[in-house]
């Protein structure tokens, strides 16, 4: 608990109206969106304006001591912005300035507190094109994004949230207020922090402002639907599809049981999918109009050959959108099947992708659960998502182990337990499946060396030890 | 605002929001605000922690529960549909029961709502009634009801009210063509305020050959007190409006409809609801929510969808654009029939805004006890009216109507905001002699 001197001291740096203590608020800000999760209570939220304020609460928070836990738009799956051992909750959410959109360097530069898709939207109306693009992107912002090191349908093509970003502006655990990387498209000077910060889910530093990177806004973009008998024929054809060439900006897959989830339950976005797909792909391609035809047509003889027994190009906009639209419909269609999804994120190499989903059914079958797989195929990142009703308690235990049983299968494949997720709280258990106690002890030692005190996002990442848990 | 007719319990509608968040993209309360107690998500972890009893009623709470518009913007992108507005309303019902709103509010919403003399008595005081609001009430106290929009002063503008009352004018009745009877719903702000709404929308149907009736018996519909957890007030009200409608022994109308939104959302989304416990009045009930259609929407199945008459070649007229009201667009789901309804108008042209159903702030007496706020909502969809080069902004909701009516006029002096059916009467071929 924070004594009432030090709630005074704080809202003298943040203004008393940016610090909130009532229960009810601090309820507010004890959850994000990962599933199932208790609401724990911080011992305050402060509503942070600039870095500076950020700095002088980290630094009050080592003298104190007391825990801050970072948080931008609470949209997170693994309980990164969640504080579980009390403490004081940062949010950006205030922060929320475009400050520049710099058309000569190809950059923009944004508080943390910036909605992923505002940002996207300002520059596209300027010709100009921000690629990452996670599913929550109408809501979440991007300080989230960047700690999250957050990935999205079009990473295939341009990589995941760190590719797109040149520098930033943070405050790291001890309360130094730093810039690191820098605002050109290439730097080695000393040590890459600026990657390590990225991903690292708010234990390393608060990010209080980013330069990113944007792109020339792709002139022309081409949908198209490829429908497949059997799981294998799908993912050798997003093979294939690399081979032929042609580089999309998103290969979208879903599952059998995906498509009939949609196709049963969807809300008046019924795709016309056949329901006795084994999996569909959605592919987009994007550049210059002339070779984007070329692509597309390209994509098109690459998935017949590949055995799609139903191959749709989008004639227009409107026809791409209600394919997107079926892609976008299955995580709501699922939600009304049951009340409790497990949504795990693993990832495995392109070729191992078959292997992945005929494994995770057949876990599914094994432990009586009902599972739907879709993500993106392009990149080897699966969504993999377990049905259950959260009373059946005998149900839950399945899940549970259905998810363990995923995960080694998945290592077995050179696979990673979260492709874009992250470990935060719910992922902490399995994380030395997949790397060595050496490993980890290498990260628990440059977390140390940061944060000597261990006041930034406690108990996140890191599988609990006997000595932790103060 | 979800689809089924049968209301889920609270607890497993709670229960049904996994706090993803998606609510936060359209939630005007929290966009104007970015804090995690004015978007659903949050209201609801609110009433669940109170459920579970983690949490008391206490202030804040009272606050993030009133700072809500129940337009169901939410609901419309939750991937599970979670009908916010039916647990906010239901929360605040609570509150009222263990009185825990404010006691003048309720004594309006309790007493003078659903009173057939002393609401009319009160307007036609109206000058008393300002002075006793203005020295009595103070603006947090949500007193001032979407109608009465407060005491004046420098902050608000009071509608003039407008005598005599629209139902008072003699009984109405227009006889039409053909086999077609339709019931009309005035409303208070066509009632009270703006009879020239409810008369459009009476010529308006005659003019499609209805007959039209406008029971004189009828009340508010109940909207304001619902939302405001007033459970019981509403379900008087529905029940005087049940039997002016649907009189037990009389004759009933194939159609009920209303020039505005809003109650027509009340009247057949609710009424069952209401009075559900009552055996005797029930199936009634269901038979009169099954007669409501929106006004627009009426229009439409009358007239039938045939392409307008003088659709082609150059229109004149002024630039009409159309605002979604959320009762209409998310609770009903009707976004067509006004837009048909618009651009068939032979004298009048028609543009989209960007975000026309971007919710305008209204949200009952959200607009009195959250002021601010409420402008800072308006202000974002100005923006949009603004763009749009429109001469004329349309609605079809009254609270929309008066709200629009009093943020344009603060930037835009002398625009001219018109319900749907106004638009019909002065720029479609309908004949304005009917009243």
């Amino acid at each position: 608990m924070l004594d009432a001197g030090l709630l005074k001291e704080i809202g003298s740096i943040v203004g008393s109206e940016n610090l909130l203590t009532a229960p009810e608020e601090l309820v507010l800000y004890g959850y994000d969106a990962t599933p199932a999760a208790e609401v724990v209570r911080p011992d305050a939220v402060v509503l942070a304006g600039t870095a500076e304020e950020i700095a002088k609460i980290v630094l009050l928070a080592n003298r104190t001591p007391f825990f801050v836990i970072p948080r931008g738009a609470g949209t997170g799956l693994t309980g990164g912005a969640r504080p579980i051992r009390g403490g004081v909750v940062i949010s950006t959410q205030r922060m929320n300035r475009i400050l520049r959109i710099d058309a000569d360097n190809l950059q923009a530069i944004v508080e943390p507190g910036v909605v992923t898709e505002h940002l996207q939207k300002q520059v596209e109306a300027q010709g100009f094109f921000y690629a990452p693009d996670p599913q929550s992107m109408a809501t979440c912002t991007i300080g989230g994004n960047l700690a999250e090191n957050a990935g999205g349908p079009r990473a295939v093509k341009y990589g995941v949230t760190r590719q797109s970003v040149l520098a930033l502006q943070a405050v790291l655990p001890e309360g130094q207020l730093v810039r690191l990387g820098a605002r050109t498209l290439k730097s080695v000077a000393g040590y890459d922090l600026l990657s390590l910060l990225l991903g690292s889910e708010g234990t390393l530093g608060i990010i209080t402002e980013a330069t990113l990177r944007l792109l020339p806004l792709p002139e022309s973009r081409r949908t198209l639907l490829a429908v497949f008998a059997e799981v294998e024929q799908a993912a050798a054809a997003v093979g294939a599809t690399f081979r032929a060439g042609v580089l999309p900006a998103a290969i979208e897959f879903m599952d059998g049981n995906a498509v009939r989830c949609v196709e049963d339950y969807g809300e008046k976005s019924s795709s016309g999918l056949p329901r006795e797909a084994g999996a569909v792909l959605i592919i987009e391609v994007d550049g210059g109009a002339g070779d984007v035809e070329r692509a597309a047509a390209i994509v098109e003889r690459v998935m017949r050959e590949g055995k799609a027994g139903l191959v749709k190009l989008a004639a227009d906009a409107a026809e791409a959108e209600s394919i997107w639209k079926a892609r976008r419909a299955v995580g709501p269609a699922l939600a009304k099947i049951a009340p409790l999804k497990v949504n795990e994120d693993i990832v495995v190499p392109l070729s191992s992708l078959p292997r992945a989903v005929a494994g995770i059914h057949s876990i599914a079958e094994e432990n009586d659960i009902k599972c739907a797989i879709f993500g993106h195929a392009g990149d080897g990142n699966l969504h993999v998502n377990f049905l259950a009703n959260p009373l059946n308690s005998d149900e839950v235990c399945r899940v549970e182990r259905a998810v363990t049983e995923m995960f080694r299968l998945v290592i077995s494949l050179h696979g990673s337990i979260t492709g874009e997720h992250g470990v935060g709280t719910t992922k902490q258990k399995y994380l030395s499946l997949e790397l060595s106690e050496e490993s980890i002890d290498a990260m628990r030692a440059i977390k140390a060396a940061l944060d000597p005190r261990g006041i930034m996002n406690p108990a996140k990442i890191f599988p609990e030890r006997a000595e932790d848990g103060s | 605002m979800a689809p089924e007719k049968k209301k889920p319990s609270l607890r497993s509608e709670i229960d049904r929001c996994v706090r993803c968040g998606a609510c936060m993209a359209q939630c005007p309360v929290y966009g104007a605000t970015q804090r995690e107690g004015g978007v659903a998500r949050g209201k609801i972890a609110l009433t669940r922690a109170g459920q579970d009893g983690r949490l008391a009623a206490g202030q804040v709470f009272r606050f993030h529960l009133s700072a809500c518009l129940l337009c169901g913007s939410c609901t419309a992108v939750c991937p599970n549909q979670v009908d916010t507005p039916f647990i906010v309303q239901a929360e605040r019902a609570r509150l009222a029961a263990a009185k825990k709103t404010g006691r003048l509010k309720s004594y309006v919403l309790r007493k003078i709502l659903p009173s057939r003399r002393l609401l009319p008595a009160l307007l036609s005081g109206a000058r008393f009634s300002r002075l006793l609001w203005a020295s009595k009430v103070p603006k947090e106290s949500g007193l001032h009801i979407r109608f009465l929009r407060g005491p004046g002063g420098e902050r608000h503008r009071i509608p003039k009210i407008s005598r005599p009352f629209f139902i008072e004018r003699g009984k109405k009745k227009a006889v039409g063509t053909e086999e077609v009877d339709v019931a009309l719903f005035a409303g208070c702000v066509s009632n009270y305020l703006r009879p020239q709404a409810a008369g459009a929308a009476l010529a308006g149907l005659a003019g499609l050959g209805a007959s039209v009736i406008v029971p004189a018996d009828q009340g508010c519909c109940g909207l304001p007190a619902f939302g405001a957890g007033e459970t019981q007030a509403a379900r008087k009200l529905a029940l005087r409006n049940l039997d002016a409608f649907l009189p037990a022994d009389g004759h009933w109308p194939r159609y009920i409809t209303s020039p505005c939104a809003s109650c027509v959302y009340m009247l057949s989304k609710h009424m069952v609801e209401l009075l559900s416990d009552d055996v005797e009045v029930a199936g009634r009930a269901r038979e009169f929510e099954e007669r409501v259609v929106p006004f627009s929407a009426l229009w439409l199945k009358l007239r039938g969808d045939s392409p307008p008459k003088t659709a082609l070649g150059e229109k004149r007229g002024p630039l009409l654009t159309y605002h979604d009201p959320c009762h209409l667009a998310k609770g009903l789901k009707e976004r067509d029939a006004p837009r048909k309804l618009l651009t068939s108008l032979p004298n009048a042209r028609f543009t989209e805004m960007e975000d026309a159903d971007r919710c305008c702030g209204q949200g009952g007496s959200f607009c009195v006890s959250h002021y601010d706020l409420s402008l800072a909502i308006a202000e974002r969809k100005l923006d949009s009216v603004l763009r749009s080069g429109a001469d004329i902004l349309v609605t079809e909701c009254s609270g929309c109507l008066l709200q629009l009516t009093e943020a344009l006029g603060r930037v835009k002096p002398g625009s001219e905001v018109i319900l749907t059916s106004e638009a019909l009467l002065r720029f479609g071929e309908a004949d304005p002699e009917t009243d």
